[in-house]
């Protein structure tokens, strides 16, 4: 088993290819790897508990831990109560945990 | 063989086009504050995070004069992460792409901060525990 | 170290260097002894069906000599024992999937990216 954590700061609204990545993202966490998606800058927004899109919410019901980035929440004004059930709030600094830790790190 | 404290970022934008650049230092500081040493490859538009001719303006339309207004400048962000590394006992290496200096005539860089190739992106992953690119787009 | 350079954005820029950045970068690493797999996906699926020179660009006068050769840095890579792959389902998208790989270049299908990501150290997005 590998770990991964996806950095990503594409969002489905602005991005064909965040879709893909999402897929990529699910396909790895099937196969049994240890898959975590770190939400920065834009890619906070499909956390929005009214935003809608499915590739995204796939992912919170399939049970892939989301974590997003405190400072871009506060930058769109999102609170914790806005954001979606399963996803956390976090910090850049996991970014650097799994680096330290040998993970393979993954900017979207 | 790789130092299991170092880690190595690839950064290719430049000062203030890109939210990327803002998450981009978050992220080296928050390497150090967990006391990673640091090394850097700036690639095409990134070599200019580390010009030195970078200056502070004011702004009519905040009514700021210079002083006031203290626009942020990435060569001070870049000048504060090695002072920062310097305090905890880490290193701090910055690497611009050379051509890529030249083609922008960025050649005044601030001090601490070197000139190299992609071969110096081999060796900086090489040598570290772990390395993360950032793509520009 | 085995790193996968995932080339993900075509044309970007073809002035700098007069060449895609990243497969400039990559075939300098590879010449510096880095041991590397390259994955063409999203739009750098055109990248593996490329036949020619990019147009040579002309701004009031002046006249580009050496515009990028794509085609030549993909023939490079993968004659430096690099592996270049293409995203299929990448090329079925666009439309491209009828035209001819460059000579060397492998098809990947979508769902199989994430064994090419289990065969590398290290992934690096661009």
């Amino acid at each position: 088993m590998s770990h991964y954590l996806f950095i990503q700061s594409q969002d489905p609204f602005t991005e064909t290819r965040a879709a893909r990545q999402y897929e990529l993202v699910g396909d790895l966490y099937d196969a049994g790897h240890d898959v975590t998606l770190l939400l920065v800058q834009n890619g906070v927004t499909p956390a929005r508990q009214a935003a809608r899109s499915p590739v995204f919410d796939r992912l919170l019901e399939w049970g892939v831990p989301v974590i997003a980035d405190g400072f871009s929440l506060r930058q769109r004004e999102m609170q914790e109560s806005d954001l979606k059930d399963a996803v956390e709030i976090g910090d850049v600094s996991l970014a650097i945990d799994a680096l330290l830790d040998g993970h393979k790190v993954i900017w979207n | 063989m790789s130092d299991n404290t170092l880690l190595t970022f690839a950064f290719m934008d430049p000062p203030f086009e890109s939210e990327r650049t803002v998450t981009f230092f978050r992220l080296l500081d928050a390497a150090l504050e967990k006391n990673a040493s640091v090394r850097v490859f700036a690639y095409e538009g990134a070599v200019a995070l580390a010009f030195a001719r970078q200056q502070q303006h004011g702004n009519a339309v905040h009514g700021r004069d210079t002083g006031e207004e203290d626009h942020p400048l990435t060569r001070e962000w870049i000048a504060a992460l090695q002072q920062k590394a310097e305090q905890k006992g880490l290193s701090f290496e910055w690497i611009n792409c050379g051509l890529c200096v030249d083609e922008r005539g960025v050649n005044e860089v601030i001090d601490g901060c070197g000139r190299g190739g992609p071969p110096d992106l081999w060796r900086y992953a090489s040598e570290a525990l772990n390395t993360l690119t950032i793509g520009t787009r | 170290m085995k790193v996968l350079q995932v080339i993900d954005q075509a044309f970007r820029t073809t002035t700098e260097e007069q060449d895609d950045t990243i497969l400039w970068l990559t075939q300098s690493m590879r010449g510096a002894g880095g041991d590397l797999m390259v994955l063409l996906s999203g739009h750098g699926v055109y990248y593996a069906v490329a036949r020619q020179r990019q147009p040579a660009l002309a701004v009031a006068g002046w006249q580009q000599s050496q515009p990028a050769n794509v085609p030549r840095d993909i023939a490079n890579l993968v004659e430096s024992g690099v592996p270049v792959y293409a995203v299929q389902d990448d090329l079925e998208e666009r439309g491209l999937a009828h035209l001819a790989l460059q000579n060397g270049v492998q098809p990947v299908s979508r769902r199989a990216i994430a064994d090419l990501y289990e065969q590398a150290d290290q992934i690096w997005q661009w």
